[in-house]
């Protein structure tokens, strides 16, 4: 290793490799290089974590992963195969999820800088939170393509990684993806909802059948149903699950069709007042199924291209590939309690190929090809090894600044594939940003507003959309700062299930106060209520479906970003926000880039959650705002 | 709620599924799942590019073995590693690859071996021989392969690769990593870009030049209800409003003098925009309809002119496009020059944008244009295969697949003319000079460490050794360096001079490569390698200099000075 060579490293430095104690987090893409720089730079203590098993789309840029690896342990593999090339090394292999409250403040304080190599935020926020807790700095890196960026964070030296508004997962409107879907993004995240209504673990927001308390649909049939489904305690009614109706059909592929692009078609057909303005959608009949294709420029790509899953399917193709799909997805079903969507597995992908195409075509939407499907449903990034071995041995470099306390000289880098305008640089440098007095994570008492339909709303959502999801908070305390300490929501497991599902409007108001805390994050926050008034609702049809909207400081920082990024731009036309755009995802002038390979699941206190519906990019209109901004990358 | 079918359409349905062949799944193949992410970046024609091609690495140093690891995970054909030396403590010290048990070994073989663990798919071999008396038993042995990397040169190998490579047209890549600094240099003679990923590619849409087969299909519509605006496509709105817009009969148009709303500065833009939201009005839409916005929205990147841009025109104006030398690429930019002098524009691209309409209306207005992309491309053919034929171009064949991809792509061709490594180790860089000699700022530093490695190329030419090199003392080395590059310098004419903290750092190093700067080289080596071989991405032109210290870098071209 690079410390055993007489005179190589300055005797400083030599020194601090020999000494310290690194977390990476993280064996992936990343990680892996990662890990051999280090272990090559002469580190004697490095600690890894990965909660993944290796899969075989790793392997083309995973060097320390073989194909008789794949299923085991990221982490568990990463250190065998690192020690095989060098077994000085002391490495430290957990195969866990980063959030589990054994990694405390006290785990993270025996290091001396934490390195992320990870794959999604809520994780990137979580070590972010801890790194401030424990006061140890932390190095963040992401690639994507040919792209990629390396920053450095340190508590009142630099911004933390929350300080700049971070591009969301992107969720669209309730109403969008169950009634008015207009995108082939609306038709792909409806497939996956489906996917889990009828072979995984169902979530009410994931609700595919027509909304009929779709408010522009008001004054029609609907409004019956919408007094129907709330009771008079506010408590959402149960009713039968889409998997229970399946079931007593035994997932008859015919009788599923026909239910889900027929019946279901003409049941919103009936909603008039949402088709005054829309082109109406066509109810397709299993037996009578058209072999065109909606229109769509990728049937261009159909000549250039040879692969056999880059073609857009027939009706007819699609519904032989639904029949297909179920068939196989129910044999799996005997054996297992429930379902997890994955883009890699060959079933999953080909049923949710198959029904959002087809509901593409009933909506007379864009059909888009299996290949692509995939990266829109999976949220596919690509990644190679050649960009994760660039930023790899950049996060060495700036980590040997780190441990030589030269904090100021850690400036933000950046990977481009082409030398950027202005300074004809392929690795343009960030100034160094100190930290934001609004951010609401590390200012000192971090406070926001948020906007609640409290008549819509239940506690569970509270917790998971605007805590977990947009807070990224893994375990919230939540009591009403009303004098007399009512827990609204409790870490413990049980403590607060009797009330997850009423109504918002049970307990709290305009204007109520909420003490919000993640024990295992050291972290607090204040949020003040504001009730969303119907009126205002019905003003804009746009927000229909909009639970909530995250207002205050954090407008104020996107307000900041924007303007920043504008200056960094050479002054593109900003695209326009969408007004299909979710204030609360307000992310059209953000770029982020999740890296593909767990973004779908991320392990929570030991269960399985499921995060993938909301990680989307949306296609064409985000993709080109990426390229031409290419400034905040996050990702592998 | 959901209906029932009559018993007999469920039999009939039964007897027509088992009638027809099984289901057609895609295939998905092992191979495609490996190399999923890589597939979304280049696509498989990339793929199979980079699958059939042969790269060579002269020296497998640090830096060499990491341009390989990140070429054989992604796939490449083949590859064979040229080198002479054996592993030393020193090699096992800075390469993660090489273990204890390697040591005295050849490198060659080594590095090989573990190379080809990472991807059973890859052909490996080592051939332990020193580039110089390869090229002595066979001059033409560099001559088949796809991409040559060298590292760890010296000068007169350098020199000698360099000439060899550019005279048999095999594309170079030079690597060079000494302590905290970092050199890549991309030698190619000619590299034709036809996929060069733009970051946006401007909408074709010949608003300002229609073809016939779209005046036709325009005229043919009429809109006449508000009904019939919202389901009508953005781009047929936009034409006709612009075709009243220009029309001098229409009473309350403004005074167009001619221009064409694609060709108005913005000013007058907002006047044609002013028109064009009257025009909506006038065909029924409301102000508050999601339609109106989008046609609204939409003319802001639509109203722009159908030009050649200036990487094409130099293409089109290139005397090898006026006799096409025996490559697809020329023959093809042939048959465009011809094109365009007879048609005055590119060949349509026949790619729409996504608009809101009724999907029918958005299907026939694409095929306008995808008939029209069509014909154009058929022409492009036909006037390829004539040029072959009047050329004498025997043997070679371009197909309709090679033509399509090239009109899609004919906005964004692009050209690198290099310039040999061996002419610029042999000449005055009196650019660098010249910059150098205007801005003694920082801010050039990384041309001054340009300038330090290529004093250190002399400086091992006349010392057959690395100032500083590990055990030894380092103090004379410095003062033999500063020697050697004063003298340099003095060659040049240069009136500059390098600080001397610099210099120290440079010779501390000695010739050792850094881990973290070799795999931050390493990888962007392998990516410009990439880039050659998919002929995809623009590749380096030509020189980049990386500073670990300062995580500074440039790239700028080296040229032939003009004298
Ligand atoms: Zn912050």
């Amino acid at each position: 290793m690079a410390s055993d060579v007489k005179g190589l490293l300055p005797a400083d430095l030599g020194q601090l490799v020999n000494e310290c104690n690194v977390l990476v987090v993280g064996a992936g893409g990343i990680g892996c290089e990662l890990l051999k720089n280090l272990v090559v730079f002469g580190l004697k203590n490095v600690h890894i974590i990965d909660l993944d098993t290796i899969e075989v789309s790793n392997l083309n840029r995973q060097f320390l992963f073989r194909r008789e690896h794949v299923g085991r342990p990221k982490s568990i593999v990463a250190k065998e195969s690192a020690l095989l090339f060098n077994p000085k090394v002391c490495i430290t292999a957990y195969h866990d999820s980063i959030t589990e409250s054994k990694f405390d403040v006290n785990f993270y304080k025996q290091f001396n800088v934490v390195l992320n190599a990870l794959d999604n935020r809520t994780a990137r926020s979580h070590v972010n939170r801890m790194c401030l807790a424990a006061k140890i700095p932390l190095v963040e890196s992401g690639t994507a393509g040919y792209k990629g960026n390396v920053s450095f964070h340190m508590q009142g030296i630099s911004e933390c990684y929350d300080c700049t508004t971070k591009p969301h997962q992107k969720t669209f409107p309730g109403c969008t993806i169950r009634n008015t879907p207009s995108e082939p993004i609306h038709c792909i995240v409806w497939a996956k909802h489906l996917f889990n209504q009828l072979f995984g673990i169902s979530d009410p927001d994931e609700d595919v059948s027509p909304d009929s308390s779709d408010p522009e649909a008001v004054g029609d049939a609907g409004k019956i149903a919408l007094e129907e489904s709330n009771d008079t305690n506010g408590q959402v009614k149960e009713k039968v699950s889409t998997r229970q109706w399946a079931q007593s059909h035994e997932y008859d592929a015919q009788k599923l069709f026909q239910k889900l692009f027929h019946d279901d078609i003409k049941y919103l057909l009936s909603m008039e007042n949402l088709w005054q303005k829309r082109k109406p959608p066509t109810p397709l009949d299993w037996n009578d199924l058209p072999d065109v294709i909606a229109g769509s420029s990728s049937i261009d790509q159909q000549t250039v291209t040879a692969l056999k899953d880059q073609r857009v399917w027939s009706m007819q193709e699609c519904s032989q590939v639904f029949k297909q799909s179920i068939n196989q997805l129910k044999e799996k079903l005997e054996n297992e309690k429930d379902l997890i969507w994955d883009k890699d597995d060959d079933p999953a992908m080909d049923f949710v190929t198959a029904c959002s195409n087809v509901r593409a075509h009933v909506f007379g939407i864009q059909q888009k090809s299996r290949f692509d499907t995939k990266s829109m449903a999976g949220n596919i990034i690509p990644a190679i090894a050649s960009t994760n071995a660039i930023v790899a041995g950049l996060i060495v470099t700036m980590a040997c600044k780190v441990l030589k306390k030269d904090y100021y000289k850690c400036n933000t880098i950046f990977v481009m594939p082409r030398p950027t305008a202005v300074k004809k640089d392929l690795f343009p440098l960030d100034q160094i940003v100190g930290p934001n007095p609004k951010c609401y994570v590390c200012a000192e008492k971090p406070e926001i507003i948020v906007k609640m339909d409290l008549e819509k709303m239940t506690v569970r959502i509270l917790g998971d959309k605007v805590l977990k999801t947009e807070l990224c908070m893994i375990a919230p305390d939540v009591e009403i700062d009303d004098g007399q300490g009512t827990i609204l929501i409790s870490s413990e497991e049980g403590e607060t299930d009797d009330i997850a599902d009423k109504l918002l409007k049970n307990f709290i108001k305009d204007g109520t106060r909420l003490k919000c805390d993640d024990f295992l994050q050291n972290y607090q926050i204040n949020i003040t209520v504001a009730a969303m008034v119907d009126e205002e609702d019905e003003k804009d049809r746009e927000k229909s479906g909009i639970l909530f909207e995250i207002i205050g400081d954090r407008t104020q920082l996107n307000a900041k970003e924007q303007v920043a990024e504008g200056k960094k731009t050479d002054d593109q036309e900003q695209p326009s926000t969408s007004k299909k755009a979710n204030p609360v995802h307000d992310d059209e002038d953000d770029l982020m880039i999740i890296e593909p390979t767990t973004v779908s699941e991320v392990q929570v206190a030991g269960t399985k959650r499921r995060l993938d519906e909301t990680e989307e990019d949306t296609p064409s209109k985000k993709r080109k705002v990426e390229s031409e901004t290419s400034e905040v990358i996050d990702i592998d | 709620m959901f209906g029932l079918l009559p018993l007999s359409t469920m039999m009939g349905f039964k007897m027509m599924v088992s009638a027809s062949p099984s289901p057609r799944s895609p295939e998905i193949t092992e191979k495609t799942k490996k190399y999923d992410r890589q597939l979304r970046l280049w696509g498989d024609h990339g793929q199979s590019r980079l699958e059939k091609s042969h790269v060579c690495l002269i020296n497998s140093s640090a830096t060499g073995t990491e341009i390989l690891k990140s070429l054989v995970l992604p796939g490449v054909g083949s590859f064979t590693i040229v080198d002479g030396y054996k592993v030393t403590q020193e090699d096992i010290g800075i390469n993660f690859f090489l273990d204890q048990d390697s040591l005295g070994k050849s490198r060659a073989e080594y590095t090989t071996k573990l190379l080809l663990e990472l991807n059973t798919d890859v052909n490996g071999e080592a051939i332990e021989e020193h580039p110089e008396m390869l090229l002595k038993q066979n001059p033409n042995f560099f001559n088949h392969f796809s991409v040559v990397i060298g590292c760890q040169l010296d000068e007169k190998t350098l020199v000698t690769i360099s000439q060899v490579l550019w005279e048999s047209q095999v594309p170079f890549v030079y690597v060079n990593c000494i302590g905290f600094l970092g050199w890549v240099r991309v030698q190619v003679n000619e590299l034709a870009i036809i996929e060069s990923h733009p970051d946006s590619t401007i909408q074709d849409l010949r608003l300002d030049v229609p073809f016939p087969e779209l005046i036709a299909y325009m005229d043919a519509l009429t809109i006449n209800s508000r009904e019939v605006a919202q389901k009508t496509p953005w781009l047929v709105l936009l034409f006709k409003a612009i075709q009243k817009f220009s029309t001098p009969s229409t009473g309350d148009s403004m005074d167009t003098t001619g221009c064409h709303p694609c060709h108005m500065k913005s000013q007058e833009k907002q006047e044609f925009k002013k028109y064009l939201k009257q025009y909506l009005c006038e065909v029924g839409l409301k102000d508050t309809d999601e339609e109106f916005d989008e046609v609204v929205k939409a003319a802001n990147s639509a109203l722009s002119p159908s030009m050649i841009n200036s990487n094409v025109q130099a293409l089109l104006d290139d005397p090898k496009s006026t006799k096409p030398e025996k490559t697809k690429f020329w023959v093809m930019c042939g048959a465009l020059r011809e094109f365009v002098a007879n048609n005055g524009q590119l060949p349509v691209r026949g790619v729409l944008p996504d608009m809101m309409a009724d999907s029918d209306r958005y299907i026939n207005l694409q095929s306008v244009y995808r008939e029209k992309a069509s014909k154009d491309a058929e022409d492009i053919l036909g006037r390829s295969q004539q040029l072959l034929k009047q050329a004498g171009l025997q043997g070679l064949t371009i197909v309709e697949e090679d033509v399509k991809l090239f009109c899609k792509e004919c906005q964004n061709l692009r050209l690198i003319r290099g310039y040999p490594m061996y002419e610029e180790i042999n000449s005055v860089p009196v650019e660098i000079l010249q910059e150098l000699a205007q801005n003694t700022e920082d801010s050039d530093q990384e041309m001054m460490y340009y300038l330090l490695l290529r004093g250190l190329l002399r400086f091992q030419g006349d010392y057959h050794t690395y100032p500083g090199l590990l055990d030894r003392d380092v103090e004379p080395d410095i003062n033999r360096f500063k020697g050697t590059f004063t003298k340099l310098l003095n060659d040049w004419n240069a009136t500059i001079s390098a600080k001397e903290d610099c210099i120290h750092e440079l010779c501390r190093y000695g010739a050792c490569e850094l881990p973290s700067v070799a795999a931050f080289i390493g990888g962007c080596a392998a990516q410009e390698v990439i880039k050659i071989i998919t002929k995809q991405y623009v590749p380096l032109d030509n020189t980049f200099i990386y500073n670990a210290m300062q995580s500074t870098s440039s790239s700028f071209k080296m040229t032939r000075a003009n004298s």
